[in-house]
């Protein structure tokens, strides 16, 4: 990656985003929070060289989800960080800025209970109809055990 | 004008993966349609977790039958990653032959596929006869036909001898012929013309914007492929060209796919000429270090990620897959409205789904509730007149 392009990327992200790092060749990691989400993904979209969203990952951290946007472009790959708490885990939707991020929040909603604000439709994608409400099965806390006890009871 | 609900799907015991679409259809135009994917959903990001680095390069492996390779080598890239290594020259060389066979084998195969969705079974049978060659030569080098057991972390597991060089170069030189064949075939006869040219389109922009990928996405005329965009394996060091056709329909996802047909034999041919000496691993620390990684690899439906974040334990503590079929479905979606009922089978063949077809139908009067089962024969043999009449 160029580093006039990675200047090029700071200065358009500054204000937004709590820190930009080279993760390694070609790998770019952008930390952001909640609130500005949806600006920092303008400003991703809108820089030269974005071609499309990969796909949205989440990872369990304890007390926090971090939910992170794979974001490809010509010369890099960018992970938009932002983390959510699990008492409260929402976010603003994207699909109006990239609709091919629709099955992607609804997979994350399935799985992890990140609930999108603004996605037209959260219906379950994955899990059966009768999965109970409560139960995310990629959270650490439901371990397999669990899961099979809830759906057993 | 009345409305119908079809579902479309689930059960299918053929294909690998099951999906069930609705579709809302007004006489012969569908006008809307909803996905329900999960109805094979086995946990395997859930199962990566309670399993140690060099177990999920199996499991990872087992993710799709199809596309086994380009999954286990997705992984082992993003474990290298972690360890920041290098892999020896001669695994990336072999990596890069296995890829380009599996895409050989994985194109004909579909191929296959979309002629029998259109009826013209003839082709099917010809295109498999076809596949059974590449399968064997995968079969002596790696001892499988399916899940090679090849990738490793850290290189490869098999070597290829000179004395299966000479054998591939044969058996490719063959394929390459059978490949610029079916090309004729399927830019002349009338049968595959009728059914694909201007039916399923997408156009660039809706490709873009619902971030399609693979030979969906080249064939609306878009140049991407990771394996030129970010090469991985020997693909940096290999000359070959990224195919696109600009008709944005099911014809030129059939043209795309032959021409990659022709293109990987190319790039197998060089391989085999310039492949260096050398060990094909190298042994790898014990200990994964703590951090996160992303890996791309072109699969040959498109673009495969795997992210895998390591806590410095003998697991993952995450393991995320994004398989290309998934990429492909807001773009199928919409290439699906304001179609025919008759060209359904074929427009879901055209981004080469785990789920080509549906094993039945049920045609539902919204207003009356009235049903009608269909099976999926008995939906191509619908389409199939349904030409015929036209």
């Amino acid at each position: 990656m160029g580093m006039s392009n990675l200047n090029s990327i700071k200065t358009q992200l500054k204000g937004k985003v709590q820190e930009v790092v080279v993760q390694r060749e070609r790998r770019l990691i952008v930390r952001t929070v909640r609130e500005h989400l949806k600006e920092t993904m303008k400003a991703l979209i809108a820089l030269e060289g974005f071609t499309h969203l990969s796909t949205i990952t989440t990872v369990d951290f304890g007390s926090e989800i971090e939910v992170i946007y794979h974001i490809a472009c010509e010369d890099m790959l960018i992970s938009l960080k932002v983390q959510v708490s699990k008492e409260n885990p929402t976010l603003t939707t994207i699909v109006d800025l990239i609709p091919g991020a629709v099955l992607y929040e609804r997979e994350v909603h399935d799985l992890f209970g990140v609930k999108f604000e603004g996605n037209p439709d959260l219906s379950p994608l994955l899990l059966p109809d009768n999965w109970p409400d409560d139960v995310y099965p990629l959270r650490k806390e439901w371990t397999l055990g669990r899961i099979s006890e809830k759906m057993r009871g | 004008m009345k409305t119908f609900r079809i579902p479309f799907g689930p059960q299918h015991p053929a294909l690998e993966e099951p999906i069930n679409f609705i579709f809302e259809v007004e006489e012969e135009r569908v006008v809307n349609v909803n996905p329900r994917l999960g109805y094979i959903h086995r946990g395997i990001e859930k199962l990566a977790e309670s399993r140690t680095y060099h177990q999920n390069v199996y499991l990872a492996e087992r993710i799709c039958g199809i596309c086994s390779f380009a999954h286990a080598t997705c992984y082992t890239q993003a474990v290298e990653q972690l360890f920041a290594m290098n892999i020896p020259e001669r695994a990336k060389f072999i990596r890069t032959i296995m890829a380009e066979m599996e895409r050989i084998q994985n194109h004909y195969l579909w191929l296959g596929f979309t002629a029998k969705g259109m009826g013209f079974e003839t082709l099917f049978m010809y295109t498999w006869r076809d596949r059974e060659i590449i399968l064997a030569v995968l079969e002596m080098i790696s001892g499988k036909r399916v899940n090679y057991g090849v990738s490793t972390i850290g290189g490869v597991r098999r070597d290829i001898t000179c004395t299966m060089i000479e054998q591939i170069d044969d058996k490719v030189n063959h394929l390459e012929n059978k490949a610029k064949y079916y090309k004729k075939i399927c830019t002349r006869e009338q049968t595959i013309l009728k059914r694909t040219v201007g039916v399923g389109i997408l156009k660039p922009r809706d490709a873009l914007n619902l971030c399609a990928v693979g030979p969906t996405l080249r064939a609306s005329g878009i140049r991407r492929d990771v394996r030129a965009d970010e090469p991985y394996a020997a693909y940096g060091e290999i000359p070959f060209r990224v195919i696109t056709y600009n008709g944005c329909d099911v014809a030129s996802r059939i043209l795309v796919r032959i021409d990659e047909i022709i293109e990987s034999i190319k790039i197998i041919r060089y391989c085999l000429k310039n492949i260096p000496e050398g060990s094909i691993r190298t042994t790898v620390p014990r200990k994964v270090p703590e951090g996160e990684a992303v890996s791309l690899v072109e699969a040959p439906r498109g673009e495969d990620l795997h992210y895998l974040k390591s806590d410095g334990s003998d697991k993952p503590a995450r393991l995320k897959v994004r398989a290309p079929t998934l990429a492909n479905l807001p773009s199928l979606c919409k290439m699906l409205i304001d179609i025919n009922i008759a060209d359904i089978p074929v427009v879901i063949a055209g981004i080469d789904p785990c789920i080509a077809c549906a094993e039945r139908v049920v045609l539902v009067n919204r207003k009356s509730k009235k049903r009608w089962i269909y099976s999926g024969n008995e939906l191509w043999r619908y389409a199939e007149e349904w030409y015929r009449k036209k």
